[in-house]
């Protein structure tokens, strides 16, 4: 029947079936070729853009150091905060979508949509954009819920700096903010990349480099909508280091408190104190009012938040305490007198007399009172302040000298303190005077030192500046028995796991070319100044103070020369005077009456320390270390 | 004919290799994490559809050529009429729960249609030829508004094709191509807006290489990084992390090269060059000029498309929407494409054999003799 093996198909291959599949094979042969060129030739270049597309570096930001407190009470710490951001490239294609998503990012930021829709269009596409900083909880958790339905959108999760009590710490522990090219500057190449964060200003800008800590990263696999697939390598961040500061910060809060009630009393708007320990350096206070708030400025400030605080004509934003530069008036007497003593110019029973004025080369140079007062020792011209007193000991001891003793003593010395933007003040002496007057003929009268300027450099003005900061190490050396200490603010430092890395180490960088006998008779003069018959000693009796200790008043003039010149109030103590552990300057910018403004300012802080000296004086609370 | 006898007529090396593409491409749609449950009903569906092509005889389809044509142009108008819009576009009508893709079947009832016609007479007359565009030119109309530039070019490139493999004279051919070149410049302004983009974009993609560009570049950065190997099933970065756009449908092979490379590659394009040819093949020992132009029809519409699909995702061609047949995850396509190469079968199945005086099987007809 059928012989089926037999068949054989005749096929009929016409020219055109035959042209048909001739243009099949050649066509298929130039894609094969296409191909090997692209897996072939560019396979590698390619395979390297298909890793870069899907492997992503994340930085793990590294914990920033807390800054405490020398009991471990916390002055900042890292809470965290959420911000919603937008990828514009995944929101959603269909126009109508993308409006009806733009609305929700609107209503959820508070923001007016224009405005969301115009920063997601300037920005590139391809990076997330941050919308909103700072949500609340309740916002993040409002947010989190809708996340799904709103593509592209994320919320991101971030540690923000929060400062404690910024009006009163802010100036001492300072604030943190983006990366500038400034910044850069100041600390090099240390690995600091774009859009971190870095110390501004106070402890915070000083110790930038132990509180900043090590950011680790990973390697992660992301999908084409940029969610990580899975980990590949990971570095773990390392925390920076803690800071425990030397700072009390009840007797902190005690100093801006007696500061600002004194400022209020007055109807004065700024000023300063620093309260040392004359035997360790260590700062127990360092105040500078107006404070403001530095929270501002880790969360973003506003332009007109910022304007505000640079148009505050009490210019909130100047550290005083260790920027502001000012005449210290009489509170340099003290300097005068050791330089007299010391030079053999006087001797503590030396009497001078102390008239209402001296008549220098014609020039008159007026006590600040208009009677005599007699003739005097060495110590009670310091209790009653006498100018022409020291006028006649800083003619003779000669501005020269009297420079050399007012440098030993740590003036127009910037201190090396852990906070950036610390200022020298100012020894004037012949050759600066010279270089500075401007004139071109340097040698003329109005750049030539004269003694004027030598007699009134003996109660610290002339062109003298100090700051309340080198007022207070220089206090601390009167009663420490001459020894300059290098003022400081850090205590300890411990790392991530408690380890001490770092530990207080007094330091001094000079001493005072002074006998014990000459500086026992300089404080002694300071000594009764607060005790009676003087004015001084009311202040101590209503405050319930005893008057232990020693203690100068200063009013100093500024804004030029002749009478009636605006002042500034200062007031230096320190206690008690056996054996003195506590040595402070109060300033008050434009304060008139020394005795009036500044003292009471100073013995409400003494007050202060004394009700509390245990505690300030205690040990460190152990669970501080462990928190 | 006795299914024993079938069995040996049947073009086995066809089968094979649709086998093999099959399952290949229901690996790389798992690959492209797209529904490979549903893709797999589709190919089983497809299969019966392929084995009903093939046993049935495809010269009966040519009687009623003229009413599927009418059916495919209602059910175009139906998809513009009550069509479901995606993308910009309105190709889908609703049947029973399941989207169905009109256009893709409207190019194996093209193929029909022509090979119906142009079997009518040897050669192609002027006559003729002015027909064939006038039958032609509705539906594409219909296919180019909704608008599908993909299946309209299947559509030129199968009338140009047909009328190749039905000897039409060389100046009916040139005139095909010097109409194409007029229309070209005139696209632009038929083009909906991302397409005329999509074009642009491949005549220059370095204009936009994050907006429309990305596809384009994606998918030729997944290629590349296939090498030579490839990197494996299931395991292509570019694939797997869904950087590659429309990984399951459009930029499926882009998919295939990453994970199996230029050899797998390579093995992909033969087998596709094998069935082709044997489509041809089938096409040269048609018993009838019917059964020559449907089988050489569907050998045009499978290598079109094949080749602007994998043109397209290696950067060679413009991007335009046309699945990889028997690769892309699609039910409308892949169906099609099973249900033609079935008519390709029943035209292989029914040949003229050297005769052996077995009446029975029917199967001579015009010039067998000669």
């Amino acid at each position: 029947m059928i012989q089926l093996g037999g068949v054989t198909p005749k096929a009929r291959w016409s020219m055109r079936l035959v042209a048909a599949a001739t243009l099949g094979v050649l066509v298929i042969g130039v894609l094969a070729v296409k191909l090997a060129e692209l897996q072939l030739t560019d396979g590698a270049r390619l395979a390297g853009m298909a890793r870069a597309n899907t492997m992503h570096r994340i930085v793990l930001e590294a914990d920033r150091g807390i800054i405490y407190d020398r009991h471990g009470a916390p002055l900042v710490t890292n809470s965290p905060v959420w911000s919603l951001e937008v990828i514009p490239a995944e929101l959603p294609l269909d126009a109508r979508a993308r409006v009806v998503e733009l609305a929700e990012f609107a209503r959820m930021t508070g923001r007016p949509q224009p405005e969301v829709a115009a920063t997601l269009e300037a920005a590139d596409p391809y990076s997330s954009v941050r919308l909103s900083m700072d949500l609340s909880q309740a916002q993040e958790l409002a947010i989190n819920e809708r996340l799904p339905e709103l593509a592209g959108a994320s919320i991101v999760q971030r540690a923000v700096r929060t400062y404690v009590d910024p009006l009163v710490f802010g100036h001492v522990v300072g604030y943190v903010g983006p990366l500038n090219d400034a910044d850069l500057k100041r600390l090099g190449r240390l690995g600091y990349q774009p859009g971190e964060v870095v110390g501004k200003v106070g402890v915070e800008a000083g110790l930038e480099t132990l509180l900043r800590g090590r950011n680790g990263w990973a390697d992660v696999e992301v999908d084409a909508r940029g969610q990580v697939v899975r980990t590949l390598d990971t570095q773990e961040s390392v925390p920076g280091d803690s800071v425990y500061l030397s700072l009390d910060a009840p007797l902190q809060r005690a100093t801006a408190q007696s500061l600002a009630a004194g400022l209020v009393r007055d109807g004065k708007t700024a000023g300063a104190s620093v309260v040392v320990d004359p035997r360790t350096g260590e700062v127990l206070a360092l105040v500078s009012l107006p404070g403001y708030d530095t929270n501002l400025f880790t969360h973003g400030i506003s332009q007109a938040d910022y304007n505000k605080l640079i148009d505050n004509p009490d210019r909130p934003l100047l550290n005083r305490a260790i920027a502001g530069q000012y005449a210290p008036g009489s509170t340099f007497k003290m300097v005068t007198a050791t330089a007299g003593l010391q030079e053999g110019k006087i001797t503590a029973a030396t009497m001078l007399s102390c008239p209402p004025y001296l008549n220098v080369n014609g020039w008159i140079y007026h006590n600040w009172a208009s009677y005599s007062l007699g003739q005097m020792n060495v110590a009670k011209a310091l209790a009653t302040s006498c100018d022409t007193f020291f006028y006649q000991v800083a003619a003779m001891v000669g501005d020269v000298t009297l420079a050399k003793y007012a440098r030993a003593f740590g003036f127009g010395q910037a201190k090396n303190i852990e906070m950036p933007g610390v200022m020298p003040g100012l020894v004037p002496d012949r050759i600066w005077k010279q270089l500075q007057c401007g004139v071109p003929d340097l040698n003329s009268d109005a750049c030539r030192w004269n003694t004027g300027d030598t007699i009134t450099f003996g109660i610290g003005q002339s062109y003298l500046l100090t700051t309340p900061l080198n007022q207070a190490v220089y206090v601390a050396a009167l009663a420490n028995g001459g020894q300059v200490m290098r003022p400081t603010l850090v205590d300890e430092v411990r790392d991530a796991s408690g380890h001490e890395v770092q530990t207080l180490h007094p330091e001094v960088t000079g001493t005072v070319p002074a006998s014990a006998a000459n500086l026992m008779a300089v404080r002694e003069g300071m000594r009764e100044e607060i005790n009676p018959p003087y004015n001084m000693n009311y202040w101590f009796r209503a405050a319930g103070v005893p008057a232990d200790g020693g203690g100068k008043t200063g009013t100093a003039q500024w804004g030029g020369s002749g009478l009636d010149l605006p002042t500034h109030a200062w007031f230096v103590f320190f206690a008690p005077y056996a054996q003195p552990e506590v040595a402070l300057s109060i300033f008050v910018e434009r304060g008139e009456l020394s005795e009036v403004e500044a003292a009471p300012i100073g013995v409400q802080v003494m007050k202060f320390y004394r009700d509390n000296v245990t505690a300030i004086r205690a040990g460190r609370a152990q669970g501080a270390f462990t928190s | 004919m006795t299914a024993t006898a079938a069995w040996h007529r049947l073009d086995h090396l066809q089968l094979l290799l649709i086998g093999m593409l099959a399952a290949l491409g229901l690996m790389t749609v798992y690959s492209a994490q797209a529904d490979w449950a549903r893709q797999l009903l589709w190919v089983l569906l497809g299969a019966g559809a392929y084995a009903a092509a093939s046993a049935f005889d495809y010269r009966r389809l040519r009687p009623v050529a003229l009413g599927l044509y009418a059916g495919m142009i209602l059910l175009l108008l139906a998809v513009h009429l009550v069509g479901h819009t995606a993308l910009g576009a309105r190709r889908w009508l609703s049947i029973a729960g399941f989207a169905l893709e009109p256009s893709e079947l409207s190019k194996l009832l093209l193929v029909v249609l022509l090979a119906a016609y142009l079997s009518r007479s040897e050669g192609v007359s002027w006559r003729s030829f002015g027909i064939t565009l006038l039958l032609v030119a509705p539906p594409a109309g219909l296919i180019l508004t909704q608008p599908d530039l993909g299946t309209t070019i299947v559509f030129v490139a199968v009338v140009f094709g047909m009328l190749f493999l039905a000897s039409a004279r060389a100046w009916q051919l040139f005139s095909l191509v010097f109409a194409a070149g007029v229309a070209l410049p005139l696209l632009p302004y038929v083009l909906h807006g991302y397409q005329r983009k999509r074009l642009e974009i491949f005549l220059d993609p370095t204009q936009d290489p994050l907006g429309a560009g990305y596809n384009l570049l994606q998918a030729r950065i997944a290629v590349g990084a296939g090498g030579l190997f490839g990197q494996g099933w299931l395991h292509g970065l570019q694939g797997q992390l869904g950087f590659v756009p429309e990984r399951a449908t459009d930029f499926v092979f882009a998919i295939f090269a990453e994970e199996f490379g230029l050899l797998g590659s390579l093995v992909l394009l033969a087998a596709f060059g094998l069935l082709l040819i044997r489509m041809l093949r089938s096409a040269a020992v048609a018993p009838d000029r019917f059964g020559e132009l449907l089988a050489g029809g569907v050998f045009v519409m499978i290598l079109v498309q094949m080749v602007e699909n994998v043109g397209m995702n290696i950067g060679l061609l413009p991007i335009a929407g046309i699945p990889l047949p028997l690769i892309s995850y699609g039910g409308s396509a892949t169906i099609t494409t099973l249900a033609a190469l079935g008519l390709v079968q029943s035209v292989a199945l029914r040949r003229r054999e050297v005769v052996l005086g077995d009446g029975a099987l029917g199967t001579i007809t015009r010039r067998a003799q000669a």
